[in-house]
């Protein structure tokens, strides 16, 4: 079953009057419930720029995105933020965790924006995930007081929390030593195989793409290749 | 909800928190707007209660006739109109007696005069009356006595003295009874001293440094045996309409309808209120102003934090949170900033007001911290609505790509 669908999109950017930049050209990705895929490629080759697009924090300028099958062309700004909020969850390279607030409030955060009446307690969850990550007892520390390979874990269990099907991580051991960045990788191995979340990993390190079963390879806003490793 | 509101409100303080002296600052304006205009309200309120408690002071359910309209017109009380005004006699006095729901009429002469005791020269106002005058107008006896009816009908020479004219005639004024006065060539047997009644001040008349004689001894300063206003104490409240109208048409079948002005204490406090109101106004105005100067501040910085704080709205964007929750997440800062301010202006004015207490009789009512409090939200709200839309407008990808 199809989970995301990307249909000949397009992604331009306006430099100035006359030029524009071509981010992403004729892409068509289809990924299925439960794939571990990565998207890899060198620096500056479009691949953040196709993570947003997935994870609906962008459009595409043409071509077609589908959730679930179904065109998004249609939400208004609202129905967008709530499918943000509840079928993805974000890990970016800079942990993007909110220095003011506290861990447990950090991981909260998506449950605060939720619309919709929540089936679960988010502080037990929230607790759960911190002491499954190895993190317990830090829930009132702040996140500039903890390691990057620590705070990288709360940005997981953050995106965790609401419980969304898929799972986007733009190069998530990008600020990390080896040993927390295999720690990070070994997690989402986890969450794709225990938890059957659907995870794209967004790279231009070969070894960490190969953890994927799939790898799309990508250049200069092109799809080059997409291929199943073993 | 609770949980969002709780949510909005403590990111907010942790905000404030990490940034203590910029808030402190951005809110100093609106503290010191908020607490010039509690002080102005709490000043204006004090200002009303002591001219309320002056006139209680002299009596109450009282009418005055007056000469002049400018009364009447609840103008300015120069006092110009009263030139030309009519000139009350007995014979009025006696027909006001006849009203009916009049319990007493008391007329006044009132002459500014030299007051010498074997000591001391002193200016003074006379003040001749009838012998009612001390139970209409509440004025209580300290030593000796007052003088009464039979004083009045034998034109004894015998005097009634304030407290204060007591005082800076005999030292002392327990000395004062039983001494004699002199009054232009005449000597007065000083018979009581009255309790203080206060006042002066202001441009009102210092009730204590009066002289009161019987107005029939006071004829002998007053060879037209005119009477400059006559009191009309009514049987109570509810007769005060009755009397007044009684009481003009009475006089207007021997005064014109411009000569004279019977009023009631109310009226002359109105007047008096609109007078204190302008100024009042003027001194809010200036309030409003510093609140407005502080509203500006309180955007700029609000802009200021949007613009610093563009990738964490990112962030929550990213995690679904729609423009509203954007917009009322800089919106709860900038009324909560504003409410700091107003708070923190509300308590300094009040222990202003506490410490000027003593001296006058300000002091802050409910309204006041309804008005203090209302109006740093309402600010909040004005200067932090623009900051608001520009930080819920950003477009998440931009924000979260923000360096
Ligand atoms: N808002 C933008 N305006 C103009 N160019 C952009 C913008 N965002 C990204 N780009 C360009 O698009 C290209 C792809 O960027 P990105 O998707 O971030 O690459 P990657 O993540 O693969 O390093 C880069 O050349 C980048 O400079
Ligand atoms: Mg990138």
């Amino acid at each position: 079953m199809s989970i995301i669908k990307l249909s000949k999109v397009y992604k331009r950017y306006k430099i100035d009057e006359s030029i524009v930049f071509t981010a992403l050209k004729n892409v068509n990705l289809e990924i299925t419930n439960g794939e571990y895929v990565s998207i890899m490629g060198p620096s500056g080759s479009g691949k953040s720029t196709l993570m947003h697009i997935v994870g609906l924090l962008d459009g595409a300028t043409e071509g077609e995105v589908f959730i679930r099958d179904k065109n998004i062309k249609g939400l208004n700004d609202n129905e967008v933020s709530s499918l943000r909020n509840t079928f993805v969850g974000f890990v970016f390279q800079q942990f993007n965790l909110i220095n003011k607030l506290t861990i447990l409030e950090n991981i909260l955060l998506p449950t605060i924006y939720s619309r919709k009446q929540l089936k679960f307690n988010p502080e037990k969850r929230a607790l759960e995930l911190l002491s499954r990550f190895g993190l317990k007892g830090k829930e009132l520390s702040y996140p500039n007081k903890i390691s990057g390979g620590q705070q990288q874990r709360v940005a997981i269990a953050r995106a965790l929390i609401m419980n969304p099907d898929l799972i986007l991580a733009d190069e998530p051991t990008g600020n990390l030593d080896s040993k927390s960045g295999a720690e990070v990788l070994n997690l989402l191995d986890e969450l794709n195989k225990r938890d059957k979340k659907t995870v794209v990993v967004v790279t231009h390190d070969k070894e960490v793409a190969e953890r994927a079963r799939r790898i799309v390879n990508i250049r200069d806003g092109e799809i080059i290749k997409d291929s199943y490793t073993k | 909800m609770a949980r969002y509101f709780w949510f909005i409100i403590r990111s907010a303080f942790s905000d404030f928190r990490r940034n203590k002296l910029r808030t402190f600052l951005t809110s100093l304006g609106i503290l010191i707007g908020v607490a010039s205009v509690v002080l102005l309200i709490a000043f204006g309120l004090g200002l009303k209660k002591y001219i309320a408690q002056q006139f209680e002071s002299l009596g109450t359910n009282l009418i005055f006739i007056l000469p002049g309209n400018e009364f009447q017109k609840g103008g300015s009380m120069s006092g110009i109109g009263m030139i030309g005004g009519a000139k009350f006699n007995y014979k009025d006095v006696q027909k006001l007696r006849s009203i009916y729901g009049v319990a007493d009429v008391v007329p006044a002469f009132i002459k500014t005069i030299s007051v010498s005791s074997s000591s001391e020269t002193k200016p003074s106002s006379l003040y001749a009356t009838t012998a009612n005058v001390f139970r209409v107008r509440n004025l209580e006896i300290d030593l000796g006595k007052v003088f009464t009816e039979s004083d009045v009908k034998k034109r004894s020479k015998v005097v009634v003295l304030g407290p204060k004219i007591a005082d800076d005639l005999f030292d002392n004024k327990d000395l004062a009874v039983g001494k004699i006065v002199r009054i232009g060539n005449t000597g007065f047997r000083v018979i009581g001293v009255l309790k203080p009644k206060g006042g002066g001040g202001f441009g009102a008349p210092d009730l204590d440094s009066f002289i009161y004689i019987p107005y029939t001894t006071g004829y002998m300063f007053n060879p037209d045996k005119n009477f400059f206003a006559i009191y009309l104490k009514a049987v109570d409240s509810s007769y005060i309409p009755l009397v007044k109208k009684q009481a003009k048409e009475l006089l207007l079948k021997r005064y014109d309808e411009n000569k004279f002005s019977v009023i009631q204490q109310d009226e002359i406090l109105d007047t008096v209120s609109s007078i204190f109101n302008v100024l009042n106004l003027i001194l809010v105005l200036i309030g409003a102003i510093s609140l407005l100067v502080g509203g500006i501040g309180i955007m700029n910085i609000m802009y200021v934090s949007v613009t610093e704080r563009t990738r964490e709205i990112g962030i929550r964007r990213a995690l679904g949170a729609q423009r509203k929750d954007i917009l009322w997440h800089f919106l709860a800062e900038s009324v909560i900033l504003s409410l700091f301010g107003g708070l923190i202006g509300l308590g300094l004015a009040s222990i202003l007001v506490l410490f000027v207490q003593k001296y006058f009789p300000a002091y802050i009512d409910l309204s006041s911290v309804i008005i203090a409090l209302g109006v740093s939200s309402v600010i909040g709200i004005i200067f932090g609505v623009f900051p608001a839309r520009k930080a819920a407008n950003l477009s998440p990808i931009e924000a979260i790509r923000y360096e």
